[in-house]
């Protein structure tokens, strides 16, 4: 550059302009940035602070949210620790004062819970299985197949749904009282001149075995609903080309769809094993005898604790609430376990309209 | 040129007819053996059921002392019990199509907002998904039956005039269900100076009244929305960001058109839930009747002018949204 030429001025500019270079350079260089400069530059401005504005505001509303869910659980726990005394105390609002384990001792003596525990396992256990097979099963079909009155079948899913248990909950009762299909059974034993009215199938694990088997326990309509929404997602290409190597429908099923429908089937799974788990109405209807101790049997005070002290209300509820806890407990930690899949599962459904 | 092309086109579609035909029936076979659980299911055990429940509601039931049972045919009597005789029937009812007024819009709206704020990537977002999907797992009335029970005592306890109910009362009470998190009067000083119509503050009121309650019907409506919004493509966004929409038109544009149908759908879902579920006060109502002297014929009778209203509400609410709803044409 020929420097003679110029005058002073444009020389100190362009001495200015070099120096500007190098700094660059030399910022660019280190591969990590001194901290301030880049504090300054990419937090300190008007941009980054409405976002973290906003992420704040979220924040605070979504933990106040989590918290409304959790308060009642929380406070029933630090319930369940409380001595009877610690009801009385006007300073006690949730860590006990003189913690104690003798709600939980008194309700595991008393109340039959491990008992109580085995029976609603095997229960819900076997429903989950059955109903988690048997719907997917039905949304395959609903979902993949063209066959004559498949519209009108599938209203009637939605409709199993719709009707409240209300409605047939004494024909349920009555049917499972004095089981028999479409009256065959009488009229055999009428042809023979017997008198038969039916099997009694109350107080075993049968109505339910059958309701699953029959996708016709609580809520498998949605269920099958879900299933055939995200059946209907899944790609008519896979399935041809598993028949183009020479597999049939049912191989296809078994060998392609299953396996990649596994995250839904744990969806599946862990909605009817929890809704079985607490059920109430199921367990009422069809448990009538005494026999047969099921979890929302529990929930009562047990025997040999003594509740008789001034705040006896509020001791006889915390009572009850650690029976509920202890009703839950197996079900969340079943819950933290598979809540990743669940959460996939129910998003990949891809539920649409 | 095009000859030959309509030639080769009109062989194909031959081949296929006559090759396609029996393929489709072979499917439409396994098609009948995939879903035939729930076909014996419905026709062997649900629609015989609906009958019977349909014949029972006619009926008065007597048991009989070997084990069977018979029927006395009472005509109309069951339901004009229902809707004329009994005094609490009718104001039940009311009650609970009130109540699911109240709530649809506000747990839709929410499920909505929750479900947006959710799908915003964010640090700790996986932590409030499992703690906003707790409550469909864990509380299906074992909770509520519970609460009920603690109400009871408390009742009791009030009536014997013992000193327990008013200590409970003073220290909190173990069975606060998050009712008293807010206070009423802090809502009604802000929308006292804002000059609302007192309809819109009760309603804000109740709202807040029963943000617990709220909150925890709408995890399975807001996992519905969750997997709306996933399924847009964000290629969508991305052009909206590049013809500088902000993000508040972004959801009213893009979003909220494209969530339609799932908002029909929660709409639905929301209708069914609360009419079907175990707390509703109707369901108890009935449980009630069920129990007492004479009553499962009645409540029976009663089930069905409620199943009858349930699906009068649904149609009334498919009617109203179906004509806002926006279908997204899927290509074929």
């Amino acid at each position: 550059m020929d420097l003679s030429s110029m005058t002073k001025k444009e020389i100190r500019a362009l001495e200015k302009q070099q120096k500007k270079e190098a700094a660059i350079r030399r910022i660019k260089s280190q591969d990590k940035l001194p901290f301030w400069t880049l504090f300054r530059y990419k937090y300190l401005t008007p941009y980054y602070a409405g976002k973290l504005g906003i992420a704040i505001f979220r924040f605070v509303l979504l933990f106040g949210l989590s918290f409304v869910i959790l308060y009642p659980y929380i406070s029933k726990i630090f319930f369940s620790f409380m001595g009877r005394e610690d009801f009385v105390d006007v300073r006690v609002l949730l860590i006990a004062k003189y913690p104690t384990l003798d709600t939980y001792k008194a309700i595991l003596n008393d109340n039959q819970y491990f008992q109580a525990l085995m029976n609603s396992s095997v229960l819900s256990l076997m429903c989950a299985v059955i109903q988690t097979a048997t719907c997917t099963l039905v949304g395959y079909g609903f979902a993949k197949f063209n066959f004559r009155f498949k519209k009108i079948l599938f209203v009637l899913v939605i409709f199993t749904m719709i009707v409240p248990h209300d409605t047939i909950q004494l024909s349920l009762f009555m049917k499972f009282r004095y089981f028999d299909i479409w009256g065959l059974g009488g009229t055999i034993a009428n042809l023979f001149g017997g008198e038969w009215t039916g099997l009694n199938l109350l107080n075993s694990n049968w109505p339910l075995a059958i309701l699953s088997f029959t996708c016709l326990a609580f809520k498998n309509g949605l269920f099958i609903y879900i299933m055939r929404q995200y059946f209907n997602g899944v790609p008519d290409e896979l399935e041809e080309a598993a028949y183009v190597d020479g597999a049939g429908v049912y191989k296809t099923f078994m060998k392609v769809i299953i396996p990649m429908s596994a995250t839904m089937m744990v969806t599946i799974f862990m909605f009817s094993f929890a809704w079985q788990w607490s059920d109430m109405f199921y367990t009422d209807l069809f448990y009538t005898g005494q026999s047969d101790i099921l979890l929302p049997d529990i929930v009562k005070v047990p025997s040999s604790l003594d509740t008789d002290y001034a705040a006896q209300t509020a001791y006889e509820s915390a009572a009850r609430n650690t029976c509920g806890l202890l009703i839950l407990a197996p079900l969340v930690i079943l819950y933290l376990f598979t809540q990743r899949t669940l959460i996939e599962g129910v998003e990949r459904s891809g539920i649409t309209g | 040129m095009t000859k030959t092309k309509n030639i080769t086109n009109s062989v194909d579609t031959a081949k296929r007819s006559s090759k396609g035909k029996s393929l489709a029936r072979t499917k439409a076979r396994s098609g009948w053996v995939f879903i035939s659980p729930f076909l014996i299911g419905f026709f062997l055990i649900y629609l015989p059921m609906i009958v019977e429940s349909l014949q029972f509601s006619f009926h008065k039931i007597k048991i009989m002392g070997g084990g069977g049972y018979q029927l006395i045919p009472v005509g109309w009597e069951n339901y004009e019990y229902a809707l004329f005789k009994d005094t609490q029937f009718v104001k039940t009812l009311a009650g609970s199509i009130g109540q699911l007024i109240f709530n649809v819009p506000a747990i839709v709206v929410f499920s909505l907002f929750v479900a947006v704020l959710l799908n915003q990537k964010m640090r700790g977002r996986a932590i409030f998904r499992a703690v906003f999907f707790i409550p469909v797992i864990v509380s299906t009335g074992i909770i509520e039956w519970i609460d009920l029970q603690d109400k009871m005592a408390e009742n009791a306890g009030e009536m014997n005039g013992g000193a327990g109910a008013g200590i409970s009362a003073s220290t909190g009470g173990a069975e606060e269900t998050g009712n008293g998190l807010i206070s009423m009067m802090d809502v009604r000083n802000l929308f006292g100076n804002m000059a609302v119509g007192t309809e819109l503050v009760d309603y804000v009121v109740d709202i807040v009244n029963e943000v617990y309650n709220i909150v925890n019907k709408s995890g399975v409506q807001m996992l519905i929305f969750l997997s709306g919004l996933q399924s847009i493509s964000p290629a969508i966004y991305e052009s909206c960001q590049m013809d500088g929409a902000t993000g508040w038109e972004t959801f009213w544009k893009i979003t909220f058109p494209m969530i339609s149908p799932m908002i029909l759908v929660n709409a639905v879902y929301t209708v069914i839930d609360s009419f079907t579920s175990q707390d509703n006060q109707m369901m108890s109502f009935i449980k009630t009747i069920y129990e007492g002297p004479d009553g499962t014929v009645r409540a029976t009778a009663m089930a069905w002018i409620y199943f009858l209203v349930v699906i009068l509400v649904l149609l009334v609410v498919a009617a109203i949204m179906g004509g806002y709803v926006f279908y997204q044409r899927r290509d074929t």
